[in-house]
Order: C-alpha cells, then sequence, then structure tokens
C-alpha cells in the first residue's frame, strides 16, 4: 500500500484550481495586450477611411508572407469620406452581411462556410478584371448575382435583394476587410491588377 | 516567423501529424498492458512504437520546416509523449491505491 | 411496472430530463434532415433555389446541433441531480418553466430561420431575426431568453446541491456552469471591426467547446461511472479533477490556434502552435488509463447499449478530437487548410464523437430507468439488434461523410490553396475537380447511412425494454 502525495484527491483538486485559474489569467493578460493591437486605427486593422486609398498584397520577405499595403489615394465610388462617414458606410456594410447571413455560405477571414469563395480579399481579387472595371462589377454582381454569375460549378448565389446603396456600402466592407492584417492569409494569393 | 509547408510535402504533413498521434496512443496502449500484465514483450513493442512516433515527429518537423522557436515543439512532443503516459500509469496505480487503502480501513 | 413507460419510475428532475431529452431528440433528426438537404445542394445546387438556399440549410443544420446537444446536457445534468445532491430538486416548476420558455424560444427562432431567413442590415435584423455569425446567429432577443434559461438552470443545480450534499463532481459541474454561461456573454455585442468580432466570438465557440463542454461532459462521465461500472467515487473524483487540469492546462490557451489569421498579432502562431501540440497529449496518455481500468477490474455493465455508446465516445474523442484536429492545426499548414473542407471534416467526427455519443448514452441510460429500472445487459429481444445497428450505421455514417470530407478538403488544399492562390477562380476550379466532386458525393452516401442511423436510433429508444421482464444487472 503506497500513499503518496500526488495521487491524493486534494492534490488534484487544488491542482485542477490552479491550473484553471493561472490559464484564464494568461489569456486575459494576452488579450489585454492583442485588443489594442487589433483596434481600428491600430497597425494591424486600420481606420474606416483606409476606404479612400488603394490597397495592395504584397510579398514581405522579413515576414515571409504578404501583407497589405496601403497606398495613394484611391476613393471608393470617387468619393472620399471622412472618419466618420467611413465608419458609418463600413458599419452599414457588415450590418447588411449580417443581416443577409452571407456567412453560412461564405466565409469571412476563413471562417464561417464553404459553399462560396473566401471574402477576406474579395477587394482584391482578380475575378473583378481590373481596377478600372472593379467597382461596377462588385455592384453589379452584388445586385443580380443570378445573371451575372461568373463559374462552372452550378452554384449561383441567389439574389439578396441588395440595393445599389447596400452595395457600396458591403464593398466598403469588403475593401476595409482587405486591408487587415492577417498573417499571410490567404497564402500565395494572386491579387487583381491594379495599374490599368 | 513561420515557413509555410511546400506543396509536394502536403501528404508527409497531414500523415506524419496523424500518425504522431495514432503512434503515441499505440504507444501508450503497449505501455499500459505490457506493465498490467508484466509482460517484457509489449514493454519492449511499446518503445519500438515509440521509435516509430519519433520517426513521424522528425518527418513533421521537417515537413513543417520547424525552427528557432518552433524546435521547441518538437521536443515538447517527443518528451511530452514519451513521459506522460508513464506519469498517467503512476497516477492509475497510486489513486487506486489510494482509495483502496482509505476503502480498507474504513 | 417492469418494461412500461411511467414517470412513476422517474424523480422529479428526472421528468424534467426527459422532456428535455424528447426535444433534443427531435432537434437531433431535424440536423441530419438539414444537412442531408445542405449536403445534396451541394450536387444539385439548383434544390430549393431562392426558397431554402444553403445558408439557410446550413444554419439549421449546426444551430440544431448545438441546441440539442446543449439541451442533451441540461437533460443530462436533471437526471443525476437528485441522485448527486440526495435531495429533491429546488425550484422545479421554475425549471420547468424554463423549459417550456427555452423550447418555444428555439422553435420560434427556427421559424423565422426557416420563413423571414434574412433581413436588412439594421439592428432590427439583429434583434428578431438573424444575428448572422456562424454557430451563434440567434437573433439577440432568442440570447436573452437563453441566458435566462441557463440561469434559472443553474439556481435549480445549485440550490439541489446547496440543500443536500456537495460532491467533487457536483463542484467542478457548478464552476464548469458558471463558466460556460459567461462565456455566452462574449457572443453577445456588435462591433463592425470583424478583428475583435470574431476574436470574442472564438471565446464563445473554442471555450465552449474545447472546454467547457469538454469537463460537462467529464463531469457526466464520472456519474455515469460510478452508476453504470460501479466504479468508486474517490478514485472517479480524482480522475476528474486529473483531467480538468488537463484539459484546462492545454485547452483554454488552445484557443490560439483560431487566432492565427482573423489579424491578430503574430504571437498568436507561437502560442496556438504550441498548445494544439499539447492539447492531444493528455488525450494519447489516458489510453493508459482505459487500460488500467479494463484489466484492473472485471467489470458487468448493467447497460449494455449505453456502455456501447461511451466507447464509441472514447474512440470518437480520440480520432475526431484528437489525430483529425492535430493533422491540419499547425500554422504551417493551417494556412492551406483553413476554411475548406478540412474543417468540416474534423468538425463532423469532433463533435460527433465528442458529443453525440455520449448524450445518446445517457438516453438510454434514461429509457431504462423510465421503463423502470429493466434489463439491458446482454441477450435483447432479438439479440438487440435495433441498437447494434443503429450504433453501427451513426458510427459508420458519420466515419464515411469524414472520410469523403477530407478527401475534399485535401484537394482543395491542393489546387485551391497551393497553385491557384486562393482566388474566387481558384475556389471554383477546386470545387469542380474530380476529387472534390466524388468527395461530395460519397459524403451523401453517408449521410443518407448516418440517416438510417438516426432512424433505428429513434425506434431503439422508444421500443427498448418493451415488455421486458427482468430488472436491470446489479453491478
Amino acid at each position: 500500500m503506497t500513499s503518496k502525495w500526488w495521487a491524493n484527491e486534494n492534490f488534484w483538486r487544488k491542482s485542477a484550481v490552479w491550473v484553471t485559474a493561472s490559464m484564464t489569467l494568461v489569456l486575459i493578460l494576452l488579450t489585454f495586450d492583442t485588443i489594442p493591437k487589433i483596434s481600428v486605427g491600430s497597425e494591424r486593422v486600420p481606420a474606416y477611411s483606409v476606404i479612400n486609398q488603394r490597397i495592395d498584397y504584397v510579398f514581405n520577405k522579413e515576414r515571409n508572407f504578404q501583407v497589405p499595403v496601403i497606398g495613394q489615394a484611391q476613393p471608393l465610388f470617387g468619393n472620399t469620406l471622412n472618419e466618420e462617414e467611413a465608419e458609418a458606410l463600413v458599419t452599414w456594410g457588415k450590418k447588411i452581411t449580417q443581416g443577409r447571413n452571407c456567412m453560412n455560405c461564405h466565409t469571412l477571414l476563413g471562417n464561417g462556410a464553404y459553399y462560396a469563395p473566401d471574402l477576406t480579399k474579395a477587394w482584391l481579387d482578380p475575378a473583378w478584371g481590373d481596377s478600372s472595371t472593379r467597382e461596377s462589377m462588385m455592384v453589379n454582381f452584388l445586385m443580380d448575382p443570378v445573371s451575372n454569375y461568373m463559374n462552372d460549378s452550378g452554384r449561383k448565389m441567389p439574389n439578396m435583394n441588395i440595393s445599389e446603396q447596400e452595395a457600396q456600402a458591403i464593398i466598403a466592407f469588403l475593401k476595409w476587410m482587405s486591408s487587415i492584417d492577417t498573417n499571410g492569409f490567404p497564402y500565395n494569393f494572386k491579387p487583381i491588377d491594379q495599374e490599368g | 516567423m513561420i515557413d509555410p509547408v511546400e506543396m509536394q510535402d502536403f501528404f508527409a504533413a497531414f500523415f506524419s501529424g496523424a500518425l504522431v498521434i495514432v503512434f503515441g496512443a499505440i504507444y501508450a496502449l503497449f505501455l499500459a498492458w505490457g506493465r498490467l500484465r508484466g509482460s517484457r514483450n509489449f514493454i519492449a513493442a511499446a518503445y519500438g512504437v515509440y521509435a516509430l512516433l519519433v520517426i513521424a515527429v522528425l518527418v513533421l518537423a521537417e515537413a513543417m520546416h520547424f525552427d528557432g522557436f518552433w524546435n521547441l515543439i518538437t521536443v515538447v512532443m517527443l518528451v511530452g509523449y514519451l513521459l506522460a503516459p508513464h506519469g498517467i500509469w503512476l497516477l492509475s496505480r497510486d489513486t487506486h491505491n489510494e482509495a483502496e487503502a482509505k476503502f480498507n480501513s474504513d | 411496472m417492469l418494461g412500461v413507460l411511467d414517470n412513476n419510475n422517474l424523480n422529479g428532475g428526472q421528468k424534467l430530463a426527459v422532456k428535455y431529452f424528447s426535444v433534443a431528440v427531435i432537434l437531433f433528426v431535424a440536423q441530419i434532415l438539414f444537412g442531408l438537404i445542405a449536403g445534396m445542394q451541394f450536387i444539385m445546387p439548383d434544390l430549393f433555389f431562392n426558397v431554402l438556399d444553403f445558408n439557410v440549410t446550413r444554419m439549421v443544420h449546426i444551430n440544431a446541433m448545438v441546441v440539442w446537444l446543449l439541451m442533451g446536457f441540461m437533460g443530462s445534468i436533471y437526471w443525476l441531480l437528485e441522485d448527486e445532491a440526495g435531495v429533491e430538486t429546488v425550484g422545479l416548476k421554475l425549471g420547468n418553466l424554463a423549459f417550456w420558455l427555452l423550447t418555444s424560444a428555439v422553435t420560434v427562432v427556427v421559424l423565422v430561420y426557416l420563413f423571414i431567413q434574412v433581413g436588412p442590415g439594421d439592428d432590427f435584423t439583429r434583434w428578431f431575426v438573424n444575428e448572422g455569425r456562424e454557430y451563434i446567429e440567434a437573433p439577440r432577443w432568442a440570447d436573452i431568453g437563453i441566458v435566462v434559461c441557463m440561469l434559472i438552470f443553474f439556481y435549480n443545480a445549485a440550490a439541489t446541491f446547496m440543500k443536500g450534499r456537495w460532491s467533487g463532481i457536483s463542484g467542478v459541474l457548478i464552476l464548469d456552469l458558471v463558466a460556460l454561461a459567461g462565456i455566452y456573454l462574449a457572443g453577445m455585442f456588435y462591433t463592425t471591426n470583424i478583428s475583435v468580432d470574431q476574436f470574442w466570438w472564438w471565446w464563445v465557440i473554442h471555450l465552449w467547446v474545447e472546454a467547457t463542454w469538454e469537463v460537462l461532459v467529464g463531469c457526466i462521465m464520472a456519474w455515469g461511472l460510478i452508476k453504470l461500472l460501479g466504479a468508486r467515487r474517490q478514485i472517479v473524483t480524482t480522475w476528474l479533477y486529473i483531467e480538468v487540469a488537463l484539459m484546462f492546462g492545454s485547452g483554454i490557451l488552445g484557443l490560439g490556434h483560431h487566432y492565427f489569421w482573423i489579424g491578430t498579432p503574430e504571437y498568436w502562431l507561437s502560442i496556438g502552435g504550441f498548445f494544439s501540440a499539447l492539447e492531444p497529449v493528455p488525450l494519447v496518455a489516458m489510453v493508459v488509463h482505459s487500460v488500467y481500468d479494463s484489466g484492473a477490474h472485471k467489470f458487468k455493465a448493467a447497460n449494455h447499449p449505453a456502455m456501447a455508446w461511451l466507447i464509441a465516445h472514447t474512440f470518437g474523442n480520440f480520432f475526431g478530437a484528437g489525430v483529425w484536429g492535430f493533422m491540419h492545426t499547425l500554422p504551417q499548414i493551417n494556412l492551406y487548410t483553413h476554411g475548406t473542407q478540412w474543417t468540416a471534416s474534423h468538425g463532423h467526427l469532433a463533435f460527433f464523437g465528442a458529443y453525440a455519443t455520449i448524450v445518446i448514452a445517457v438516453f438510454y441510460i434514461a429509457v431504462q430507468q423510465w421503463r423502470g429500472g429493466v434489463w439491458m445487459s446482454g441477450g435483447l429481444a432479438g439479440n438487440g439488434w435495433k441498437w447494434k445497428w443503429a450504433l453501427g450505421l451513426l458510427n459508420g455514417g458519420v466515419l464515411g461523410m469524414t472520410m469523403a470530407l477530407l478527401i475534399a478538403g485535401y484537394e482543395q488544399s491542393f489546387i485551391e490553396r497551393a497553385i491557384e492562390g486562393s482566388t474566387w477562380q481558384g475556389y471554383f476550379v477546386a470545387q469542380v475537380h474530380p476529387w472534390f466532386i466524388q468527395g461530395m458525393n460519397w459524403r451523401m452516401v453517408f449521410g443518407v447511412v448516418t440517416a438510417m442511423g438516426i432512424v433505428l436510433l429513434v425506434w431503439d429508444l422508444l421500443t427498448i425494454g418493451k415488455g421486458e421482464n427482468r430488472a436491470k444487472q446489479e453491478v
């Protein structure tokens, strides 16, 4: 008969409490560190007014993957918005994507459903031709996806009754989302030609 | 910094990852069985499986381009899978003894 | 009388438990039904187009799963409550009210999902139609309703233990329920910042599924081992503590593997990678304990179907969470698999293996008692073919779907991600690849196998032990 302290119920009760408490504490500390780093206007998550500028996705040798690069002025739909207006537009766009339940077909930042393409870099996707055709193609697609679909899988996006204003708001949200530094996800991405 | 897996190494990455877990479990199974039955053959077989686990971990580390900090993960896997089953064995034996001793003296 | 479903065979908490179990079974059937439709839409994209689109069928599929498992857990707690506390359930009337509240809320939410589906981008939509965030789509009013019901549930459990006696199991259980309810609040606010949105969203999803649910199941399992196998309480309790230490020790920061690509800092790659490598170690080491337990004692099981489902749980958890999780979790490979059918493959096996199995085991324990404590060991009527086939079909079906989705995901990581560079065109090139199409076809075949399994399971739960006149085997 051995009776070792470390095989004892009491010891493990205390261990369970201490392990849980310390891991929770570490998570809380990390959360305090992370939240400011992913707040809007931080280095990783740019301010909403970034939609006034050109966004590229360029390979960074030091970090060994592509990162978003914010370039010169490139106003969305020709309108330069101030910070407040940009926030209002992106907010409306995100609320529309939630209200239309986009995430149960698409993924955003890779999370969601797998029935339709990822939207993380939708703004930079070469499917929109080049930067001169992109905005109008995106609006047309969102307003009438059934007659503008472009794949041969037989899958079509249903018409979600999106108005032109709503489409513009969604695109503002997508453009802003494409500027988030996602540690190289999606990898090996081939962005749209923006020189045209 | 991470160095993503090369496309030609995908299979090695997925398969060795799965094998690490599977070999870990078989090692634990043989070890426990050998101890329980007092069978030297099972114990020997357990370490044989552990040797396979080492190979799987090294293949995984190679495919994943582990470097710097990531080498720590290789070490954690090698040591963790080797020692954790021993720890659980000792706990199994002694928690049961402890409870039985108390039960008998009640 | 033996062999007859009779509420007199149940204590107060158990009467409420079987209500929860009944709704859980209905939702389980709904989950599979909508899963079949969603799976079919991959093969026939025009199926219910503009009527019941994929985003609706898939949402009902995953929401029905979350709710039936949750109701199964709640039922299980009500089931063991009086037995564990040694007194009658406190506040049972309130508990019954909460049951009806929750059930009607779920009904309304599902009807709105099916018939209203979507709304404009305003606050009304998020409060009353659909929040549009995967797994927690339930509109805000329902969130609040769920929290109220959970609080009543918590009150029932805590007050009963306080009036009666505490045990190690009930202590862990109550603390876990506090965490479970508290974490849900992290998903109950709106923010435009999608990085912050998903940061907290993962607190709900991960810390439920990979932490608090695991511990809840550990508590139910601990109680089940005492009841089913006559295991000694002190040993079971010690091991519950060991499990809590190991699971929370590796699982809480395992959250890091969801923080690779959502905008969060690069150090999460290291934290997530490290704890992902650590998470399977306890799972694997526990094999030793299972062997020790089954070798050191000769157990007689009073309920063979429940026992078989508990064994299925052990294997399902090991393969679904352990093997399937680890295969694609390190960031170096997850970069190619994140957001592909890999995740679906892992999700199917892990949710089923870790959670569905154990709730089904409790269903069998409940039915046995409901029929007056009938015999459910060897030599059942018809040699127990129904439960055996249900077990085989459900496990085989889910495993088959998992393999089919794995092949589709494997192809996606090559074609869509590595070669095509993750563009929309790359996505569709991968979707029409023969491996993907074959994968979706086989998933459908095994989906039908799973559906046959659930039909048999429901039939068996309704009939097992009927007319049986032997009392259950003593352990």
